[in-house]
């Protein structure tokens, strides 16, 4: 106390009053910085990094999730990942699926939106149309899908009737996939409306110049076009990876069987690395399994999105920016 | 923890005032079970399906045992208890027997089967007998003489077969073959015997003659009722509980009949495959008022009403006289019903694993099983082996 009454009367150095108000303007603009991102800070913690690290816990473990009388096994659950024929399947599975849907997804999206972007009468009603799957629910659009596919009853066999074909079992092995990445790219309005948006900030001027050069108009994409699309082309392949890692949703209502227990009568094809983890957890109670799982889907993902970001480095045009510029070393 | 069609705002309201008690629904979720059980807010009633996760539940100590509050309960009487009900009791060792700790809502002899007759009738059928039981190998039969089709397309199915979930009707078939899928410790699946092989067979043989649902041969409805409801079913493996969708509509109800559980040679006998009921988490923080609640449920008003819609037989006895036999469907059910509560049987379901995980191997093996002509014994043995890696999983985690 004494201390402090005595620091208290000595003379306060002599401080210039505009730095001070720097410090106090900077301190405001850190509380501010902070006011803002602590929820986000908060929610970031909670919700991803202490479910990771409880999701590690838990693969350290044989848990059920229910039975008290769980015990520690070490790194068994991830030794046993490499072993498990059904991981491995869906893993490679999902890899495929991933390739036939990202990229097509994408090109799809893009050929509307250019193909949207001109003057033509109708043009409004066109872009809705092509956007309405894309905000149609999900159990709606597989309810759709089933009746459409169904062996018996469905359109698509209508059409495989009408060819001169026999019908097919669209919803069983080996055909399911199909109707599962048409059912992924019904949606492909949500690409498009994205490519449609950045179309608008391609300038006009250097599409005018080009033409005037003699420039035809594939030229003109190509060359103009499409690097100034290039980083959305890109912010779309990057989510698109990622996302179709983590499908599993749309092969639960496709199966047969309705409810929770669709895990247990997904087909073969649909099959994905995520439905394996979901009928880990539920189905088949291995917590401690599954939750080795994720850790593994997770580290696959950052790896995948590694390689994206290294391939995208060198085909993403930033406008005459260099996105490494100003980095050290 | 209840479905809104079993706890509506309506009965929730009536409940609250009646037994001066304050009720949150949550929505039947196992994810959302799991994480209250596992964070120490579990729910105070739960909804179960008592033939399969009885002993489930009690292995892990997670289900509070309810013989104090029976013998003190004045709706609830020992001696007018449904025998229906032991599934819901487990000593440790063999279900039926022990403490009860849940009871069905309601049930059905869920091998019995529904037939339309008019599909019978077009197809020169004979109709099955509503007393005695056909045998499996004459109900495939009469589902291959049942099944329409308009060229390759298939109009009519003869028969479908799916159940309430295959490794149950695999099991009740091995039963009723004389054998059982797992031993007598519930710790062993054997495929392998004379009487599962057989039932695996059947199964085979019923998928790929294509007369009704399997893995290869989906239903895009997921449940019978749609292509009943439509005339393109004509035999639905489903028990009494159907009759509750087919009162509802007038021409169905005139034509459908109810016939006995088929039999395999062995023993006739007629297990409940859901006997779908409450129980209360040991872990509740309000088990009197959980009791309540699940008393009045049972034998209050609530269980008079669900007697008198024809959606299952009441758990208690006496309400049977509540059943509805407005239309020949109703009649002729219950007194198929009655006559069949004879062969009533416990089948033991075992407390390592969930019945999911064992349809879960089913389904993985079956499409390739029944597509390229595997035989039931090469299926038997390869099931063998991934069950019994689940079932040794749980025996680590049982208490």
């Amino acid at each position: 106390m004494t201390a402090t009454l005595h620091a208290s009367r000595e003379t306060p150095p002599a401080v210039p009053a505009r730095p001070r108000r720097r410090r106090g303007r900077a301190g405001q603009r850190t509380r501010t910085f902070y006011l803002f991102v602590g929820p986000w800070i908060a929610g970031f913690v909670l919700l991803t990094l202490f479910p990771l690290g409880y999701a590690f816990w838990m693969s350290l473990t044989n848990t059920d999730g229910l039975s008290p009388n769980w015990s520690y096994v070490g790194f068994d659950n991830y030794l046993r990942v490499f072993q498990d024929t059904q991981t491995i399947e869906s893993l490679g599975r999902t890899g495929i699926f991933m390739l036939a849907t990202v990229p097509t997804g994408v090109a799809a999206g893009l050929v509307m939106a250019v193909m949207l972007n001109r003057d033509f009468r109708g043009r409004t009603l066109f872009r809705a149309l092509f956007y309405l799957p894309a905000v149609v629910p999900g159990v709606a659009a597989a309810l759709t899908f089933k009746i459409i596919f169904d062996r018996n009853a469905g359109a698509a066999n209508a059409l495989v009737g009408a060819a001169g074909g026999e019908p097919i079992s669209w919803l069983a092995d080996p055909y399911t996939r199909f109707v599962l990445i048409l059912m992924i790219l019904w949606g492909v309005g949500g690409s498009m409306i994205i490519s449609l948006a950045a179309l608008q900030d391609v300038p006009r001027e250097l599409l005018e110049a080009a033409r005037v050069d003699g420039a035809g108009p594939v030229y003109s994409f190509f060359k103009i076009t499409l690097p100034i699309l290039s980083p959305i082309i890109f912010f779309q392949v990057v989510t698109g990876v990622i996302g179709s890692l983590q499908v599993f949703v749309p092969s639960l209502l496709l199966a047969p069987v309705n409810g929770p227990a669709a895990v247990t009568a997904v087909p073969e094809g649909n099959y994905l690395f995520m439905v394996h983890v979901y009928a880990e957890y539920f189905a088949k109670s291995h917590f401690g399994y599954a939750s080795a799982l994720l850790w593994v889907l997770f580290l696959f993902v950052l790896l995948i999105t590694g390689v994206v970001f290294k391939i995208g480095s060198k085909a993403v045009f930033y406008g005459g920016v260099d996105p490494t510029e100003g980095k050290e070393g | 923890m209840a479905p809104e069609n079993e706890f509506s705002p309506e009965f929730l309201k009536t409940a609250e005032e009646r037994l001066d008690v304050k009720i949150k629904r949550v929505e039947v979720d196992t994810t959302k079970l799991t994480a209250m059980l596992a964070s120490g807010t579990a729910p105070d009633l739960v909804r179960g399906l008592g033939a399969v996760e009885t002993p489930y539940i009690v292995g892990r100590d997670l289900a509070l045992p309810l013989d104090d509050y029976f013998a003190k309960s004045e709706l609830l009487k020992e001696d007018d208890i449904d025998p229906v009900n032991d599934v819901w009791r487990y000593d440790g060792s063999v279900q039926g027997q022990g403490p009860r700790y849940g009871m069905a809502k309601d049930y059905s002899q869920d091998a019995m089967f529904w037939y339309n007759t008019a599909l019978f009738d077009a197809a020169g059928v004979a109709h099955p007998s509503e007393t005695e039981p056909v045998t499996y190998d004459q109900w495939l039969e009469m589902g291959k003489e049942l099944t329409q089709k308009d060229g390759d397309t298939t109009t009519v199915y003869g028969l479908s077969a799916g159940g309430l979930g295959l490794f149950i009707s695999l099991a009740n078939m091995t039963a009723s073959a004389g054998g059982s899928l797992l031993s007598e410790d519930l710790g062993t699946v054997d495929f392998s015997s004379p009487e599962g092989q057989k039932a695996l067979q059947w199964f085979l043989d019923y998928a790929r003659a294509k007369v009704g649902f399997s893995p290869v041969e989906p239903n895009p409805d997921g449940w019978d009722w749609p292509p009943y409801q439509t005339g393109r079913l004509a035999q639905s493996w489903s028990g009494y509980w159907f009759g509750g969708a087919i009162a509802a509509e007038a021409g169905l109800a005139e034509t459908s009949r109810l016939a006995p559980a088929p039999t395999m040679g062995g023993e006739r006998i007629s297990p409940c495959f859901g006997a779908t009921g409450y129980w209360i988490p040991k872990a509740s923080k309000h088990q009197d008022e959980a009791w309540q609640v699940f008393e009045w449920f049972m034998g209050g008003d609530p269980a008079k009403e669900r007697a008198a819609g024809g959606w299952g037989m009441p758990s208690l006895l006496s309400l049977r006289a509540d059943l509805p036999v407005g239309t020949p469907a109703q009649e002729q059910a219950l007194a198929a019903v009655e006559a069949e509560s004879d062969y009533f049987k416990v089948l033991s379901f075992s407390p390592y694993v969930k019945v999911e995980a064992l349809d879960a191997v089913l389904n993985q093996y079956l499409p390739d099983a029944i597509n390229e002509d595997v035989s039931a014994g090469a299926l038997a043995d390869t099931l063998n082996t991934d069950m019994q890696a689940l079932l040794d999983d749980g025996k680590e985690l049982v208490l």
